[in-house]
């Protein structure tokens, strides 16, 4: 790798070297930081003039002066410099002062505040930081970098959802996942949930037909959307954890704000400055989920044509194929990103461009990206100025179907005597095991990704209009507009001879597409004003939403008339092959012309047929803010938020909630303190904030379905969706301290925050018909999530040529359900059941991260009961809490070195605690190819007491039945508890990033006439796994991320690993 | 100032703006993807389906496969089944809680909607229909049940757990809503139409508004009706509702069907439907005619000693031997010698003991109420001849209890010939010689009021109920309690009637008898536990708790 490297370089610098630079008659030059990273934004000016500039993203700069003035260099949390300017360029470095002090933190609205004011946390993140890491969804890109920030991404796929949460789980059954504000707008981060709710929201067609369709979210996966953005188009992230600093961004962020800064041309005085980087990466599938292949197949011991492993020991001379490496292939993708800047005094540019080209560790799994965006600053007059950017996305996702049925399982569960090569017969078709009906076959891993294929594609648009007006010196109105369109449109097939359909269907062809259509604008006008030592501060806004989503379904079977009974594919009556279906087909997979007119269907509500569904939140809201200080020491800031919103009857609509934040700055009230150098800042900080969180659209509206009884008409459908709703109420407050000592070199953020959430919405629960319906919907529920968050920053070395800073991010969380109705012994979210009895269960004074499901009967001194008639254990068939999905902490550390032109930055990311439901293993064990079923041949008594009456007396009778699972596969069949495959306290110690720069100092670029910075960078992603699981990765979810309330991490079910990548690439400024 | 004046003009625009949002907000409320509200006059339909048995299976006629055993209007084919030894519904079931069920959720909610949208939008009518049939949603649940949900708490969405009344609230709360009902329908002008209402109720009463009152006024003869045994009975309120009831076979309340060959608008006791196979304890939906009905009809009882009922080939199944014979509880068919054993209802021979009710399941062998587009009586106007005779008996004024007796007999007659005559052999049909001679027989009709007793009315209401009127049937029996002597003399009310003791009976019972059916297993028990232990629903034998009607 690292001689591919050096090679790369050298050939480049051969190149460029025959032409020697000379100097221009501006004056041009880099600035840097320390250790030569090129630094943006540096006020670069003329003294004794008014000329002045800006350096770029490169740290170059380019201003008109004549040898002998001086240059000076500043810039805010930076120390000034001068030069003087002689006959070659300028380079000068800057060194960082008086680290946090001056920086400005983007809140809520737009609105820019000193850190010091802000009596909540919050922590920022560069976007360079984030685009180093070289993740196509930059969301990956943000774990373990934030405290109390959790991305769950779903698995290894390429393009896989990921979703995150900001401290914890709040809500049972609704969103957890932030909002997410580009510029002061608001844009989509939904997955497409393929559930539509028995037709009365959006969905995929619903059909029976082995529920192939509609998945609840658990075998197809769709990106969540923010992933759409461009990782280097972002220049700084800030996560706004607490619904305090959410309160005025309303009930969409209760769950927190992501706060997106995105780069913007700078004034470089008319020249055209182009930035390019690129990245080349490799993927390896290295963690595989351990298999038995001892065994052949069959039942209790004896052979038989199944696809379950319990017949007699292979024979040594058994031929056996590692089937899972020869199914995996190694994955490659190559991102080349551009930008150009270009500006002037009063108006400035910058376009951007990226292509992403993945072909993903899985056979036909591959993700396509392009990004485009345009933005401009331009000052109209000196008190307006506006902001507009539009940036245009395209993406496509080709993706294998994942979890049951899916490759993997499939893959796992194939005879290992059994070449999973050969997978097509010679006409191009299935070659089936032949022991078994077509219907009962299985789908042989290749068969399942090159013939059952799915896809999406994404077409998106962001506008934003950014205005801001500046009358006065203590007046300022500033409104951010934006427009957030995409259209998706994705297929699901499923080839006639695949065994997850019965054969005569004769394959399936589900075809949707989804808009999304979101509009929204801000508008605030803020008032500053000081009265002596008091100063004060007033803001009132306006914000109005309209989030529409539309979705659009069409299902059909009997592909080109294949209506095969017998694993034969007809057409007009005469059986063809395989080959000929294809090109029959003509691969135009997503023409619902190829699925017989007779059997297109549409579902989503069958009494409005050919009419898409949509859902439409609009909301308006009215806001206001008052923050005084006190000698710039003491910060008391209120808001309040008045909504109106489209998703409650008129009666119920307008709701308000408010918000109260303090910051002491103690080291400036008691400068004493700060004497020595050993303690330089000490704030204080508290907040108080409510705030709510609505249902989804039409949650109160119960729908009524057509009755064929005499006279047909209507009647209510089994669910109530409760007239009488009411938004959840949350309310949250947090203390934290923020401490610098010893010159700065250690920064210190403690936080510790408590949140209840009132009025939660349980879902479709059982209940009394009393209430007219079956199915219950109210406000009863009540959790509460709590925890500490520490983010500890320190410089261990700063010497001339090398410095080492160190990060960690510190996170606990504790969730409890204080309530729960009594009638409702144990809520659960579906989607999350997806295999056995396992699912994300809750139960009254359980944690809102449990796992629920069947265990073992017990007596009362805890002993397992054994049946005496078998000698295998009692189940006991009833959901009850067998695990604890919440980990004790979480830890992210950051290290970065820099020595000389070379950095290194690596994170590695702990997690402690927290159970795994491991459903692949039991999979496996059910169908005899875990490992857990290698000693199957060992006698063994199970250690337990006979349910023979006499367990619960004092002298229960032990168990003394021996058993021999090899004859009775009972014992792994239908005999071991869920409970028993909820892997205890699972820890990771993850090498999630490591990336390798080496900048060439601006001096040993001057030889390359062209470039103005260049570096190289070799970034590994997930290189090392460090953890007690057992499968083959911690980190997955049964269900995407469209899935609400916990949602579907920490069960593992038919899910790859996420694969090691290697990246290598360069960063060019020209 | 100038730039101070254009930010204030840019936020007052915008707040002029704003208004405009509140419509673009309520646009955005009601859900356009499924329908939120749909005209009451498709409500309506669906309501008077739940009446008898509904698309999904559910109405009285689903209970009444399990209390006509109580009655032995019919009995289980096999042994030991747990209905015929009075048994209530075990462990999970919901059986004999279907009325449970469409009471609060297929009649429920639809019919509270209908009524408020009637009463938005002037149909009067409708909301007189509507208060009709949850009045007799009420009693028929009540009867049925004895506690039951408060009505004050019923159908309200954001209740978590339902509190229980005894069955004087709710006898109160029918007669209330029975008023109401009266009231609505008595209004005229508006959006009252009877070719509007017919669109709701063209399988009922197609949108005649004097003959839903007068199936109110049954409603309210049958309440009254129900309390002989209290002190507070009053034999002239019975006789005056009844005076206002349904007259004629014509104002029948009863359900029809569009029978168009699906399911969902057939017949629940029809052959298409099937609802007599299964077998399983618990189930036992396979059913035969009981011995007593059968005895009844053949001249067995000595109430009718030596009468053959002109209606048996209406009513009921021969067997091979050209008889009618029937089942004795808990015993089975198989007791019974081959030919004696009566056809099942879709009149499958029972020779060889065929378990399967649904073979050949032509309907073109069914007759009575087992046909596919039989229709279903709710309330008739035998039954309101029947309920005057008794309280006429019971006040002392036999003469008019005779000749509403004899009325009684007559109209029965006459709605078997007129709607039930299919598939009856032309040979056996009741002509009007015949119906005259069975009227004139003294055995049938005595021939001075003097000689009327309790025992002539009872069981020829049982006769004129039979099967479709289960439920009332069920009412009587409880009030007599089974077994009960008319007073001051020695005979049996129901004559030949025996309830079954011992080993017939159901353990749990500890040799009680059947007087309630528990609350819906799958509504009450799972979800509403609390409120059922502190009526003691929660005991084995809740089943046996007579219930406040019949109780002096």
């Amino acid at each position: 790798m690292r001689k591919i490297l050096l090679l790369i370089l050298f050939s480049g610098m051969l190149v460029l070297c025959s032409n020697p630079i000379y100097a221009q008659s501006p004056v041009s030059g880099i600035v840097t930081g320390e250790n030569n990273s090129p630094l943006s934004g540096i006020t670069v000016s003329v003294k004794g003039t008014s000329k002045a500039t800006k350096t770029n993203e490169s740290g170059a700069y380019t201003i008109s002066a004549s040898p002998g003035q001086t240059l000076v260099f500043s810039s805010v949390g930076f120390g000034t410099r001068e030069a003087r300017v002689g006959s070659g360029s300028v380079n000068v470095s800057l060194s960082r002062v008086n680290q946090q002090m001056e920086e400005v933190v983007v809140v809520a609205m737009d609105q820019k505040r000193n850190p010091k004011e802000l009596g909540f946390s919050n922590q920022t993140v560069t976007g360079k930081e984030v685009a180093e890491t070289q993740r196509e969804n930059f969301l990956n890109g943000l774990q373990g970098r934030v405290a109390g920030l959790t991305i769950n991404s779903t698995n290894g796929q390429a393009g896989a959802s990921s979703s995150i949460v900001l401290r914890g789980f709040n809500s049972l059954a609704l969103d957890n996942q932030p909002l997410f504000v580009i510029d002061g707008a608001i844009v989509d981060n939904q997955t497409t949930n393929e559930t539509s709710n028995s037709g009365s929201g959006l969905g995929l067609v619903e059909t029976s037909a082995r529920n192939v369709n509609q998945t609840s979210n658990r075998t197809n996966d769709y990106t969540n959307r923010i992933a759409d953005v461009n990782p280097t188009d972002i220049e700084s992230i800030t996560v706004l954890k607490g619904p305090e600093a959410t309160a005025l961004y309303g009930s969409q962020a209760s769950s927190g704000a992501i706060i997106i800064t995105t780069k913007r041309g700078k004034n470089t005085n008319g020249r055209v400055v182009v930035g390019y980087d690129n990245a080349f990466r490799w993927q390896h599938l290295n963690r595989y989920p351990e298999v038995n292949n001892d065994f052949d197949a069959g039942n209790n011991g004896n052979s038989s044509s199944v696809f379950t492993y319990f017949g007699p020991r292979f024979s040594d001379t058994t031929k056996k194929f590692d089937n899972a490496k020869n199914f995996f292939q190694e994955g490659f993708s190559q991102t080349h990103n551009i930008s150009v800047d270009y500006g002037r005094k009063n108006a400035s540019f910058r376009f951007s461009g990226s292509f992403f080209d993945q072909s993903g560790v899985i056979p036909e799994n591959t993700f396509r990206k392009y990004n485009l965006r345009l933005s401009n600053t331009t000052n109209i007059t000196k008190y307006l100025t506006i902001t507009p950017a539009i940036s245009v996305i395209r993406s496509q996702n080709d993706k294998p179907r994942r979890g049951a049925g899916g490759y993997l399982l499939n893959l796992l569960i194939w005879p290992s005597d059994n070449d999973v090569r050969n997978y097509q017969s010679s006409d191009g078709g299935k070659n089936p095991l032949n022991f078994l009906s077509p219907n009962d076959d299985l789908d042989n891993p290749f068969f399942s990704v090159y013939n059952n294929r799915s896809q999406d594609k994404t077409d998106r648009m962001i506008s934003t209009m950014g205005v801001n007006i500046k009358p006065t010196s203590w007046l300022e109105v500033a409104g951010r507009f934006s427009y957030d369109i995409y259209r998706s449109e994705g297929y699901s097939f499923y080839h006639p001879l695949s065994s997850l359909l019965t054969r005569g269907l004769g394959g399936s062809l589900d075809n949707y597409y989804k808009n999304y259509t979101g509009y929204n604008h801000t508008i605030t006008a803020t008032a500053k004003r000081n009265f002596g030592k008091f100063g004060a501060r007033a803001m009132v806004g306006t914000m109005w939403q309209d989030y529409k989503t539309e979705m659009y379904s069409v299902y059909g079977t009997n592909l080109v008339d294949s209506v095969g009974s017998n694993g034969q594919m007809y057409k007009g009556g005469s059986i063809i092959s395989n080959n000929t279906f294809a090109s029959t087909i003509s691969n135009n997979l997503a023409d619902s012309g190829i699925t017989r007119a007779t059997t297109r269907i549409r579902l989503n509500n069958a009494s409005r047929k050919q009419e898409y569904n949509y859902s439409q939140l609009r909301q308006l809201a009215y806001f206001g803010e008052v923050s005084v200080n006190y000698d710039n020491m003491i910060f008391l800031t209120y808001s309040h938020r008045f909504e109106n919103s489209s998703i409650f009857p008129k009666d119920y609509r307008k709701y308000n909630y408010p918000a109260a934040s303090l910051s002491v700055i103690v080291s400036d009230i008691f400068p004493k303190i700060q004497k020595g150098g050993y303690v330089n800042y000490l704030k204080l900080r508290s907040s108080i904030a409510n705030t709510a969180r609505s249902s989804s659209p039409y949650a109160n509206q119960s729908v009524f379905n057509t009755v064929t009884s005499s006279g047909g008409g209507y009647a209510y459908g089994f669910n109530n969706n409760n007239f009488y709703l009411t938004p959840e109420r949350q309310k949250t407050y947090e203390i934290g301290t923020e401490l610098r000592l010893f010159n700065n070199k250690l920064n210190f953020d403690f936080t510790v925050y408590n949140t209840l959430v009132k009025d939660q919405i349980a879902e479709n629960f059982r209940s009394s018909y009393g209430t007219g319906f079956v199915l219950n919907t109210i406000n009863v529920a009540s959790t509460r999530n709590k925890g500490v968050e520490m983010s500890l920053g320190f410089t261990p070395v700063v010497k001339k040529d090398f410095r080492w800073d160190v990060k960690f991010n510190f996170n606990r969380m504790k969730n409890k359900v204080l309530t729960l109705p009594a009638n409702v012994p144990e809520f659960y979210v579906s989607d999350t059941w997806v295999y056995a009895n396992a699912r994300g269960g809750l139960v009254n004074g359980g944690p809102t991260t449990s796992i629920t499901g069947y265990s073992y009967m017990r007596n009362n001194a805890g002993q397992i009961l054994i049946n005496p008639a078998d000698g295998l254990p009692v189940i006991d068939a009833t959901f009850k809490v067998i695990g604890d999905r919440n980990p004790d902490f979480t830890l992210g550390t950051l290290n970065s070195f820099k020595y000389k032109n070379f950095s290194l930055n690596f994170l590695w990311d702990l997690k402690v605690g927290g159970d795994i439901f491991n459903g692949t293993d039991m999979y496996l064990t059910v169908n005899g190819k875990s490992k857990k079923t290698a000693d199957r041949e060992t006698p063994r008594v199970i250690e337990g007491v006979l349910n023979d009456g006499l367990q619960n007396t004092a002298n229960p009778t032990k168990n003394t039945i021996s058993v021999v699972p090899y004859n009775l596969q009972a014992y792994y069949v239908s005999r071991m508890a869920e409970e028993e495959f909820v892997e205890k306290n699972v820890n990771w110690f993850r090498l999630r990033d490591i990336t390798l720069t080496y900048q060439f100092a601006p001096d040993g670029l001057k030889k390359l006439r062209y470039f103005k910075s260049l570096g190289l960078f070799v970034t590994a992603n997930d290189l090392i796994l460090i953890t007690n699981y057992t499968g083959a990765d911690p980190a997955s979810s049964s269900n995407n991320a469209s899935t609400r309330g916990v949602g579907g991490w920490g069960f593992d079910y038919g899910n790859i690993a996420t694969p090691i990548s290697v990246n290598i690439g360069f960063r060019a400024g020209f | 100032m100038k730039k101070i004046l254009f930010s204030i003009s840019i936020l007052v625009t915008a707040t002029l703006v704003m208004p405009g949002c509140d419509k673009q907000i309520d646009d955005a409320y009601a859900n356009p993807n499924a329908d939120v509200k749909v005209p009451i006059e498709q409500l309506l339909p669906g309501i008077i389906s739940s009446m008898s048995g509904n698309s999904a299976g559910h109405g009285t006629l689903n209970d009444i496969r399990f209390v006509g055993k109580y009655v032995q209007n019919f009995l289980f084919c096999n042994a030991s089944g747990d209905y015929d030894r009075m048994s209530g519904t075990r462990t999970t079931s919901d059986n004999a809680a279907s009325v449970w069920r469409t009471h609060f959720y297929d009649i429920g909610q639809n019919c509270v909607q209908m009524i408020q949208w009637g009463s938005e939008e002037g149909k009067w009518d409708y909301v007189g229909v509507g208060k009709a049939i949850q009045a007799w949603s009420w009693l028929t649940l009540t009867d049925l049940h004895g506690d039951v949900i408060n009505p004050a708490e019923a159908f309200n969405t954001s209740a978590l757990t339902f509190s229980y009344v005894t069955q004087d609230v709710i006898y109160n709360y029918v007669r209330q809503l029975c008023r109401e009902s009266i009231e609505n329908l008595n209004k005229t002008g508006g959006a009252v139409s009877s070719a509007n209402l017919a669109l709701g109720d063209a399988y009922f009463y197609n949108g005649d508004a004097a003959k839903w009152k007068k199936f109110v006024y049954g409603v309210m003869a049958r309440s009254f009706n129900h309390l002989t045994n209290k002190a507070s009975y009053n034999a002239d309120s019975v006789i005056y509702y009844c005076n206002l009831s349904i007259a004629a076979n014509a104002e029948n309340a009863s359900v029809k069907y569009a029978s168009t060959g699906i399911s969902g608008n057939t017949n629940f006791f029809g052959p298409l439907r099937g609802n007599f196979g299964s077998v399983a304890i618990g189930t036992e939906t396979a059913i035969r005619q009981s011995a007593f009905i059968a005895d009844l009809e053949s001249g067995l009882n000595i109430s009718f000693f030596n009468v053959a009922d002109p209606r048996a080939i209406y009513l009921l199944r021969k067997n091979t031997a050209g008889t009618f014979k029937g089942l004795s509880p808990n015993k089975g068919q198989n007791v019974i010698a081959a030919n004696d054993r009566p056809e099942s209802f879709f009149g499958a021979s029972q020779v060889s003991n065929t378990v399967n009710n649904a073979t050949p399941g032509n309907d073109n062998n069914c007759r009575y109420l087992f046909r596919n587009n039989s229709e279903t009586p709710i309330i008739t106007a035998s039954e309101i001849q029947f309920m005057k005779a008794e309280a006429a008996y019971r006040k002392g004024d036999k003469t008019t209890a005779l000749a509403a007796y004899t009325l009684g007999i007559s109209l029965n007659i006459d709605m078997l010939t007129t709607t039930y005559g299919t598939n009856v052999p032309p040979a056996e049909a009741i002509t009007p010689t015949i119906k005259a001679n069975f009227l004139a027989n003294p055995a049938v009709v005595p021939t001075t009021a003097a000689q009327l007793n309790l025992s002539h009315i009872m069981l020829q209401k049982y006769i004129a109920l039979y099967i479709h009127g289960a439920i009332e049937t069920w009412v009587d029996m409880r009030r007599y309690h089974y077994d009960d002597f008319e007073a001051g003399t020695d005979r049996q009310v129901y004559t030949g009637f025996v309830v079954p003791t011992g080993a017939d009976l159901y353990p749990d019972n500890n040799g009680k008898r059947v007087y309630r059916i528990r609350p819906r297993y799958n509504s009450e028990y799972v979800w509403n536990l609390n409120e059922l232990r502190r009526i003691g629903a929660d005991k084995l034998d809740y089943h046996t708790v007579e219930c406040w009607f019949s109780q002096p």
